[in-house]
C-alpha cells in the first residue's frame, strides 16, 4: 500500500514539475489563436493551417479556439479584448468592418492592432446549371422584369454576400429588395437550397462553391473582383460585363491594443515568413509522396486567394474598407436590407404563451389533487438538512471556480474545489489530498498537450 | 470497378493503415468519452496530423475517429448521465437508468454492439445507394427541412407520453432558451436581459452538460450519506446524523448504489461473456427494429444540417411508438437505447453521401474531411466515382467504404476494452466520484469555446435541471428544444420570406410524407388501444 502511495506521490510531483515553463525570449508558452467562426468552415481551416506554420516558426504550440456566435461579434471581441501580452492572436474577418455599422457592437478596427491580412475572397454570383441566365445582363433583365420574384442567399441577411448582391443591384439603379434575400447559415446550406430548386441564385465566394462548380452543377455568372481569379480564369468579372462593382471578404490577423511593440515585431516577422512561403510543412499529396508545402501553396490548393498585406498597408486597407462599408450600410437603400424578414418577437411570444398555458394547466391539476409526480421519478421531499449543505457547497464551489480560475489558474482553483468537495463528502484527508494532487495536474496536462485546449493559466504560470 | 475495390481493400488492410486506424480508434474513444469535446473537435484536432498521412490513411483516420467517438459518447452518458457528445443525449436518461439498476455492463455492451451494427448498416447504405440517395437529399428545400425539424420536435411528445403537460413545459423552456441571442434571421439579439454575453445565445454543449450532468450531481449531493464509504466504516465520518426522515426515504437511491458498486462490478465481470451473447441474441431477435432505426439514422445523416444527434432522437421516438413496452422508455429501456445508439452511428455513413456526390458536407465532420481531401488535391464531386477517368479517386472512395467496415469491426475489441475499463468507475465510491465529475463538467463546459460565460451557463442549467427534475419534469424535451428550436424557426422564416403562400408548405411529396409522419407520431396513442400502464414495476426498478 505504502509503495503505491509513494509512486503516486512521485507521479504527482513530476506532473507538477512538468507544468513549470522555462524563462527566455517571447514566446515562452503556447499561443492562442481565436477564430470567430465554427470548426470545419473556411476561416477555421485557414486558421488551423496558419497555426501549424506559425508553430513551426515560433517554436511554441499555437492553439486554435473557435469562439462562435453573434454573427462574429463574440469571436472578434474575445480575440481583440484579450490580455495584450501577445499570447492571444485574433483572426479577424471582413465582419470587423461591418458589425459596428449595424450597431451590433462598439468594436471596430480602431480597437485592434492590425498585424497582416492573409487572403481576400471576392463575391461571385452562381446559378443552377439549367438556369436561363448566362450573363450578368440577362440576369439583370430578369430582375428588372419581375422585381421581387427571384430569390437569393449565401449567408445571413445583412452579411457580406448579401451586401455584395445588394450593392450590385443598387449600382444598377435597382432596389436592394428587388431580389428577395433568404437568410441562411452560410454558403453550404445555400448551395444545397440552390440545387434543390429553393433559390434562384447564390452569392458567395468561388472557393466555397468549388466542388459544385467544378462538377457543373452550378454556373458562375460573374465574380465581383477587379481581375479574374486564379483557378477560375473562365469566370468573367463584373467590371468586364460593364458594371463597376467589386466586393469581397478578407481575413487577417490582429492583436489586442497595447501589445508590447517588441512582441508585435516577433509575431509580424514570423507571420511574414509564413505568408511569403518561407515556411514549409510536410504534406503527403494524392500521389503518396511527401511534398513540403508552404502556406500560399495550401491556400491555392484549397482554392483560396493568397493576397496578403503588410501591417501599414493592412491598416490603410481597414480604414478604406470601413468607409466603404459605412457608406453602403448607412445608405437609405441598405437600411431595408437590415430589416427583419419576420417579426423577431413572434416565436418567443408563441412559445411563452404555450409555456404559460401549460404551467397554468399543471397548477390547476395540482389544486384538483392530481398527483404531481405522475410519469417520472420525483425527488423525495423534504431533503435531509445535511444534503442541503452539500448541495450549497457544490454550487458554491462551482461559482468560486468561475470567479477565480481566470486569475488564479486552473490547477490551483480546480485542485482546491476538488479537495474541498472530497473532504466535505467524507473522504479522508490523505486520500483527498492525493486525489486532488494527481487529478488536477493530469487533467491540465492532457487538455493542454493532447487535446490542445489550454485551460486557464494563473499565478503558477501554469 | 472491382479492381478499384480490391485495390482499396489491399490499401486499407496494409499494416500501416491498420496501425493508423487502431491509434485513431483509441484517440476517438478517449475524446468522445470526455464531455464537452465533440467528434467534430476530435477531427479538427486531427487535421495537422493528416498532413503526414497519405489520402487513404487520412480518410481512414477521420472515419475511425468519428465512429469511435460517437460510440464513446455513450460511456459517460451511461455511467454519470453526461453525454460525451450531443449524439448521445437522446438516450442518456435510459442508459443511466440501467446503470442505477446495476446493469451498466449490459447498457454499455448494447451501446457497443448496436453502434457497430448501425455503423455497418450506414456503410451499406452509403455503398449501395450513395448517388441515388444524394438525389433525394438534393430535393430538400427549406420546406422539407422545416417538416423534418418539426418531426424532431414531435419526439418530445412521444418521450413525455405519460405527462404531456410536463413535456410541453419542458419543450417550451428549451425552445425559449434556444431563441436567446442573435439569430441568423434577425438584426438584433433577443431575450438577452441586457446581458451582453447572452447575445451569443446559450451554447448547446454546456447547457447539455449542466442539464444532465450537474443536475444529477446536485441530486446525489443532496442525498449523499457521508459515513457510508466503500462499505468499510469511515473513522472521520462523525458528521452524519442518522435517522433523518428524508435520508431514510432515499436509502434506495444513494446507499444502495454505493453498496452495490462492488457487488455490481463483480457480477459484471462474471457476466461479461454472457452479456455479449445476450446482446447479440437481442440483435438477431429484432432485425426489423435494427433496419428501421439504422435506416432512419442513415437517411437523417445524409441531410446537410441534420446529423447524428437528431437521428438518435427520431429513432428513439419511433422505437417507442413501435415498442411493445413503451412504458419502459425513460426508465432504462434496452430496446430504446439499442435503436437510438444504432441510429447515430448509421448517420455517420449517411453524412458522406452528399459529401462524396456533391461536395456538400453532410455534417461538420465531413466538412473537415473535404478540406483534408482538397489538401491532397482530390476534389469530391460526381467524377470521384468515375473509375475510368480517375482510377485513383475511385480507389479512395472504396477505401472510405472499407475503412468504415474495418473500423466498425475493430470497434468491437477496442470498445469492449473501453467498456471494461470505464466500468471500473462504478466501483469508485460516490464521495470521490462526484467531486471529480464536477471538475470534468467545469472543464468540459469551458473546453468548447474557452468561455467562462459557458461555464456560468452550465451551472445555471444544472440548477434548472435539478429544479425541473424535482418537479418531475423530464429533461429530454428541454434538450431537444434547445437543439431544434433555432433550426425550426430559421427554416420557418426562410419559408415565409420565400413566399407568402401557405400551401407551399405542403407542395412536395416529401413535405407531405414528413407532415403525415408528424401527425402519426402525435396521434398513434389515440389510434392504438392503450395497454395497462406497468409503471409500478418500473419505478421500483429505479430504486
Amino acid at each position: 500500500m505504502n509503495w503505491i502511495r509513494l509512486r503516486l506521490g512521485i507521479l504527482a510531483g513530476l506532473l507538477l514539475l512538468a507544468g513549470c515553463g522555462g524563462r527566455g525570449e517571447f514566446p515562452r508558452r503556447p499561443i492562442t489563436l481565436v477564430c470567430p467562426w465554427a470548426a470545419g468552415g473556411g476561416t477555421d481551416r485557414v486558421s488551423r493551417q496558419l497555426a501549424v506554420h506559425l508553430e513551426q516558426e515560433l517554436g511554441k504550440p499555437v492553439n486554435v479556439i473557435n469562439a462562435t456566435g453573434g454573427k462574429g461579434v463574440t469571436g472578434h471581441r474575445r480575440g481583440l479584448q484579450a490580455r495584450s501580452d501577445g499570447y492571444t492572436l485574433a483572426m479577424v474577418t471582413v465582419e470587423l468592418n461591418m458589425l459596428h455599422w449595424s450597431g451590433l457592437t462598439q468594436l471596430d478596427w480602431r480597437d485592434c492592432q492590425p498585424l497582416m491580412s492573409i487572403n481576400e475572397d471576392y463575391a461571385a454570383l452562381l446559378v443552377r446549371d439549367d438556369a436561363p441566365w448566362h450573363s450578368l445582363a440577362e440576369l439583370e433583365a430578369a430582375v428588372r422584369a419581375q422585381p421581387g420574384r427571384l430569390r437569393a442567399s449565401g449567408t445571413a441577411s445583412g452579411g457580406i454576400w448579401h451586401l455584395a448582391l445588394a450593392g450590385w443591384l443598387r449600382q444598377q439603379g435597382l432596389a436592394a429588395t428587388d431580389v428577395v434575400w433568404i437568410s441562411s447559415a452560410g454558403a453550404g446550406p445555400s448551395l444545397q437550397e440552390l440545387i434543390s430548386g429553393g433559390l434562384d441564385m447564390v452569392c458567395c465566394s468561388l472557393p466555397e462553391a468549388s466542388s459544385l462548380y467544378k462538377s457543373g452543377k452550378v454556373r458562375a455568372v460573374g465574380v465581383m473582383a477587379p481581375e479574374r481569379l486564379a483557378g477560375f480564369d473562365e469566370v468573367p468579372t463584373f467590371v468586364e460585363q460593364g458594371t463597376d462593382w467589386s466586393l469581397g471578404g478578407w481575413r487577417g490577423l490582429a492583436l489586442p491594443l497595447g501589445t508590447p511593440p517588441d512582441r508585435v515585431e516577433v509575431l509580424e516577422r514570423a507571420l511574414r515568413r509564413v505568408v511569403t512561403g518561407q515556411t514549409k510543412v510536410m504534406q503527403v499529396l494524392g500521389d503518396g509522396q511527401n511534398h513540403p508545402q508552404t502556406f500560399p501553396e495550401f491556400l491555392q490548393a484549397q482554392g483560396f486567394d493568397s493576397t496578403w498585406r503588410e501591417r501599414a498597408e493592412f491598416t490603410e486597407f481597414l480604414a478604406a474598407q470601413d468607409d466603404k462599408f459605412g457608406r453602403l450600410l448607412t445608405s437609405d437603400a441598405m437600411r431595408s436590407v437590415g430589416r427583419d424578414p419576420f417579426p423577431a418577437w413572434a416565436f418567443p411570444a408563441v412559445v411563452s404563451a404555450v409555456l404559460g398555458m401549460s404551467l397554468l394547466a399543471l397548477a390547476i391539476g395540482r389544486i384538483r389533487g392530481e398527483s404531481s409526480t405522475q410519469g417520472a421519478t420525483a425527488l423525495p421531499w423534504p431533503p435531509p438538512r445535511r444534503g442541503i449543505i452539500h448541495l450549497g457547497a457544490v454550487l458554491g464551489a462551482m461559482l468560486l471556480y468561475l470567479a477565480l480560475s481566470e486569475t488564479v489558474g486552473f490547477v490551483l482553483t480546480g485542485g482546491a474545489v476538488l479537495l474541498a468537495l472530497l473532504l466535505l463528502f467524507g473522504t479522508r484527508w490523505r486520500q483527498a489530498l492525493l486525489i486532488a494532487l494527481l487529478v488536477t495536474p493530469a487533467v491540465y496536462q492532457v487538455f493542454a498537450n493532447v487535446l490542445r485546449v489550454p485551460l486557464p493559466r494563473g499565478l503558477l504560470g501554469w | 470497378m472491382n479492381h478499384a475495390l480490391l485495390e482499396a481493400i489491399r490499401q486499407v488492410c496494409s499494416p500501416d493503415v491498420l496501425l493508423v486506424i487502431l491509434a485513431a480508434a483509441v484517440y476517438g474513444i478517449f475524446v468522445g468519452a470526455i464531455p464537452g469535446l465533440t467528434a467534430t473537435m476530435a477531427v479538427a484536432l486531427l487535421v495537422p496530423l493528416t498532413f503526414f498521412l497519405d489520402s487513404v490513411d487520412a480518410v481512414a483516420a477521420i472515419v475511425t475517429t468519428v465512429t469511435c467517438s460517437i460510440f464513446a459518447g455513450d460511456i459517460p452518458a451511461t455511467l454519470v448521465r453526461i453525454p460525451g457528445t450531443p449524439a448521445s443525449a437522446a438516450y442518456a436518461h435510459d442508459a443511466y437508468a440501467l446503470t442505477r439498476q446495476h446493469r451498466h455492463v449490459e447498457a454499455l455492451t448494447v451501446s457497443l454492439v448496436f453502434s457497430v451494427l448501425g455503423g455497418m448498416f450506414g456503410t451499406l447504405v452509403l455503398v449501395a445507394a450513395a448517388p441515388l440517395l444524394a438525389n433525394v437529399a438534393a430535393r430538400f428545400t427549406s420546406y422539407e427541412y422545416f417538416w423534418l425539424f418539426v418531426l424532431g420536435l414531435t419526439c418530445a411528445a412521444v418521450v413525455s407520453d405519460q405527462s404531456r403537460l410536463k413535456g410541453a413545459v419542458a419543450l417550451c423552456l428549451g425552445l425559449l432558451l434556444s431563441s436567446v441571442g442573435l439569430g441568423t434571421d434577425y438584426a438584433r439579439p433577443r431575450l438577452t436581459l441586457g446581458i451582453e454575453e447572452l447575445s451569443t445565445g446559450i451554447n448547446f454543449i454546456p447547457a447539455m452538460i449542466g442539464l444532465f450532468g450537474i443536475s444529477e450531481v446536485l441530486r446525489n449531493a443532496l442525498y449523499l450519506k457521508t459515513q457510508r464509504g466503500e462499505g468499510i466504516v469511515d473513522r472521520n465520518a462523525t458528521r452524519e446524523v442518522g435517522g433523518e426522515a428524508g435520508a431514510d426515504r432515499t436509502k434506495g437511491a444513494s446507499e444502495q448504489d454505493e453498496e452495490a458498486g462492488k457487488r455490481g462490478l463483480r457480477r459484471a465481470q462474471r457476466e461479461e461473456k454472457t452479456v455479449l451473447g445476450h446482446v447479440l441474441l437481442m440483435a438477431v431477435r429484432r432485425p426489423g427494429a435494427l433496419v428501421r432505426s439504422s435506416g432512419i439514422g442513415a437517411l437523417v445523416g445524409m441531410l446537410p444540417g441534420a446529423g447524428a444527434d437528431i437521428a438518435a432522437w427520431i429513432a428513439y421516438a419511433v422505437s417507442k411508438r413501435f415498442s411493445r413496452h413503451p412504458e419502459q422508455y425513460g426508465h432504462g429501456s434496452v430496446d430504446g437505447l439499442a435503436d437510438a445508439t444504432g441510429a447515430n452511428n448509421a448517420a455517420l455513413g449517411g453524412a458522406w453521401i452528399p459529401a462524396l456526390v456533391f461536395g456538400i458536407p453532410g455534417d461538420s465532420v465531413t466538412a473537415i474531411a473535404i478540406g483534408v481531401l482538397l489538401m491532397k488535391n482530390i476534389t469530391p464531386g460526381p467524377e470521384i466515382f468515375d473509375s475510368v477517368k480517375n482510377p485513383q479517386q475511385a480507389t479512395l472512395v472504396y477505401s472510405i467504404y472499407v475503412a468504415f467496415v474495418v473500423t466498425n469491426l475493430l470497434l468491437i475489441p477496442v470498445g469492449l476494452l473501453a467498456v471494461r475499463a470505464s466500468s471500473l468507475l462504478i466501483s469508485v465510491p460516490r464521495r470521490v466520484l462526484l467531486p471529480i465529475v464536477v471538475l470534468f463538467c467545469l472543464v468540459g463546459a469551458y473546453a468548447m469555446n474557452a468561455s467562462y460565460f459557458d461555464v456560468g451557463a452550465m451551472i445555471a442549467m444544472g440548477l434548472l435541471g435539478f429544479v425541473l427534475e424535482s418537479r418531475a419534469i423530464p429533461l429530454g424535451p428541454v434538450v431537444l428544444g434547445i437543439i431544434l428550436g433555432g433550426e425550426v424557426e430559421h427554416k420557418f422564416v426562410q419559408c415565409v420570406t420565400k413566399s407568402t403562400d401557405w400551401t407551399a408548405f405542403l407542395n412536395s411529396p416529401i413535405s407531405i410524407g414528413l407532415a403525415v409522419a408528424c401527425l402519426a407520431m402525435w396521434l398513434a396513442p389515440l389510434l392504438m388501444p392503450r395497454r395497462a400502464p406497468k409503471q409500478q414495476a418500473v419505478l421500483n426498478d429505479n430504486g
